[in-house]
């Protein structure tokens, strides 16, 4: 059987109406049986009751007694029940009952009403010695009023109560559907374009608004990821065109040349472009594969002490090429569960970072520690700092501040910082040294080790 | 060397044979998964270069499969796909080492000979010599001209690595990765700091340079 095809909800509530319809007759038909039994049990007694009165009295004054009483009961017999006594000849000899010779036992008898006409009736026949038979019965006519009473009552009341639930799922059906459509207009709505549309969520707190509240989250998730996306595909076209233009450029330079000299330094210079803008699309890739998340697999134990004091002797070298200072402190046992070399990465780049945004002379603090718990990698200097309100700015993709356009870079390594982090369950955060910039990278006391 | 290029695009097929002939080496190319693995299987190669990518028979079941089959012939992978899980699959399905496309001639051509070297000296080598220079690989000692000098750990694995390449280029990025573990291009000047100290402290007293900088190849020592 297919009900309401297109529709789930008339589904739903046609199943529930046809579900009511089929347990209100069952309850009908129970009914039925059991007060049609009961009351054919009753009838049965008061004819077992009729038979042994008689028989008590057979038993005190033979056929005579049976007789007698016969005759008082044509008087004033008692009401739906009739009587006969037969002889061995097969004759009424007595009773009210014109009904032919029967069997002994129950049975189901159809006799002549004077003033009704033919009707049925149940029956007990008895044997009497000498070929007697009594018969006592009762008439059916009570047993089927009744019988036609409930089949009317059930009749006319499943007949209401299929009109009721039919009407009751009609209207739970527009109901379902009604609280549906928003969400579905909503749907419709941004397949065709419009993304800022949200599903209306309504006050009850019921399902239907905790499913509305669902889909409105994942629509700011993915409008929020379209618009990174967005933000990024334009960055990455703004910063591919400047690298891209110069080595062209160079490229049309060369078209004039003469000399090979001259010529091989434009090549490596086009060579070192055309590698600046592979290192470019390289850090992207990194972060947009740290951002995904699935790197956690490979993670193990990665002790923070001896990886900082092992780069700390090669960054100090760096530092002090650069006419800097840094200072490492690593202490000891430091651990968390993480990928060794991304920790290294991010660490190189804040102090890269460091490096490239400080005057010589400046002091670089590489430092490891365990703070409540908590394993702290922070890269601490006493450079110009970075305002505070461009600290959250600068950890965006691309984003480079205006003090530092005529620096190398690529706007990124920040952001590479905090997606490594990220991809550790760790914090990025960065703070004031007072002065200077102080970077911090958190791992939180679950993931270290 | 006689090498198996295992790549189907035509512009690298080329462009790695003019980098290799060029050096007398031998290459012969497969376009596909399948006959990749015939020849493979058929006759002794010095060193397999195979793509990640390639129709019917993709490169990491194609060297499972070989591996499997106990061919021990060195490969270097090439990918196009720069991402830390790839190189992870490609080192753990039996590669010996691993570029990412597009790559420089250099970089190539070192990392072939590094390959074809550590498949030639077999066994594991205690004491390594090029030219005055001597490394006790044990004791962690380098001798120049007899006399000690005392390297700190990073410039002793610095010039291990340019030792057992004597005679050959190491670019930085092999650098990188064999002395700092790094796979990723730090961005900053770690090898040309580190490659400075221990350039002055073999050189001390106005000794002759022992290792010649090439740009965009990057760094020799020379092997007499």
């Amino acid at each position: 059987m297919k009900f309401g095809s297109g529709s789930a909800a008339t589904r739903i509530a046609l199943w529930g109406w046809l579900a009511f319809a089929v347990a209100t007759l069952l309850l009908g038909v129970a009914v039925y049986f059991a007060a049609h039994t009961a009351f054919s049990r009753q009838i049965d007694a008061r004819i077992e009751q009729a038979t042994t009165a008689l028989l008590i009295e057979y038993h005190d004054d033979g056929v005579r007694g049976v007789q007698s009483a016969l005759d008082q009961q044509g008087r004033n017999r008692p009401i739906g029940l009739g009587t006969a006594l037969f002889d061995g000849r097969g004759t009424r000899i007595a009773g009210n009952l014109a009904i032919p010779l029967a069997q002994p036992g129950w049975r189901n008898i159809v006799f002549n009403d004077p003033g009704e006409g033919r009707e049925k009736a149940r029956a007990h026949v008895t044997a009497l010695p000498g070929n007697h038979r009594l018969v006592v019965a009762a008439d059916l006519e009570s047993l089927e009023a009744i019988d036609h009473t409930i089949l009317a009552m059930f009749g006319s009341a499943v007949v209401v109560l299929l009109l009721l639930g039919l009407v009751a799922a009609i209207l739970l059906a527009r109901y379902l559907r009604g609280r549906l459509a928003g969400i579905e207009t909503t749907a419709n709505a941004i397949i065709d374009g419009d993304l800022e549309q949200r599903a209306i969520v309504g006050s009850a707190g019921d399902e239907f608004d905790r499913v509305a509240l669902s889909l409105n989250a994942m629509l700011d998730r993915i409008a929020g990821l379209i618009g990174n996306l967005r933000q990024v595909t334009a960055d990455l076209a703004h910063d591919l065109r400047t690298p891209l233009s110069h080595l062209r450029n160079h490229l049309e330079r060369m078209r004039g040349r003469q000399s090979l000299t001259d010529a091989s330094a434009s090549i490596d210079e086009a060579v070192a472009q055309a590698d600046n803008v592979l290192a470019l699309f390289d850090a992207i890739l990194r972060i947009s594969e740290l951002e995904e998340g699935s790197l956690r697999r490979a993670f193990t134990v990665v002790d923070l002490s001896a990886l900082v004091s092992e780069l700390g002797e090669t960054l100090v070298l760096l530092a002090e090429d650069e006419r800097r200072s840094l200072h490492v402190a690593a202490g000891s046992g430091v651990s968390i569960q993480g990928d060794r070399e991304l920790i290294a990465q991010a660490l190189t780049n804040l102090v890269e970072n460091a490096l490239r945004h400080t005057p010589p002379g400046s002091v670089i603090t590489l430092q490891v520690r365990c703070d409540d718990g908590d394993a702290v990698l922070t890269v601490n200097d006493n450079g110009p700092g970075i305002p505070e309100g461009d600290r959250e700015r600068v950890q965006q993709r691309f984003v480079r501040l205006e003090a530092a356009r005529s620096a190398p870079g690529h706007g990124l390594g920040l952001s590479l910082v905090r997606a490594i982090a990220q991809a550790h369950g760790a914090t990025f955060s960065l703070g004031d040294a007072g002065p200077g910039l102080c970077a911090e990278i958190r791992f939180p006391k679950r993931i270290t080790a | 060397m006689r090498i198996l290029l295992a790549e189907d695009d035509v512009d690298t097929v080329e462009f790695i044979e003019t980098c290799l002939v060029n050096l007398d080496h031998v290459v012969s190319s497969a376009s596909c998964g399948e006959q990749a693995l015939l020849l493979a299987c058929s006759s002794p190669w010095d060193l397999i270069i195979l793509d990640r990518m390639l129709p019917e028979l993709d490169g990491l079941t194609l060297l499972r499969t070989l591996r499997g089959r106990g061919v021990t012939t060195p490969v270097l992978m090439l990918t196009a796909l720069g991402r830390i899980e790839d190189r992870v699959d490609g080192l753990d399905a039996g590669a010996d080492d691993y570029l990412v496309k597009p790559f420089a001639p250099a970089e190539l051509v070192s990392r072939v000979q590094a390959l074809g070297r550590r498949y030639a000296q077999g066994g594991i080598a205690t004491k390594l010599r090029a030219g005055p220079l001597e490394i006790e690989l044990i004791a962690r000692e380098v001798r120049r001209d007899g006399r000690v000098v005392t390297l700190q750990p990073r410039e002793f694995r610095l010039l291990e690595v340019l030792m057992r390449q004597a005679g050959e280029y190491v670019t930085r990025t092999m650098l990188l990765e064999q002395v700092w573990d790094f796979h990723f291009d730090p961005q900053t000047k770690i090898v040309e700091t580190h490659m400075s100290r221990l350039r002055a402290k073999l050189n001390e007293g106005g000794l002759p340079d022992l290792i010649e900088t090439a740009r965009g190849s990057g760094y020799r020592i020379r092997a007499t």
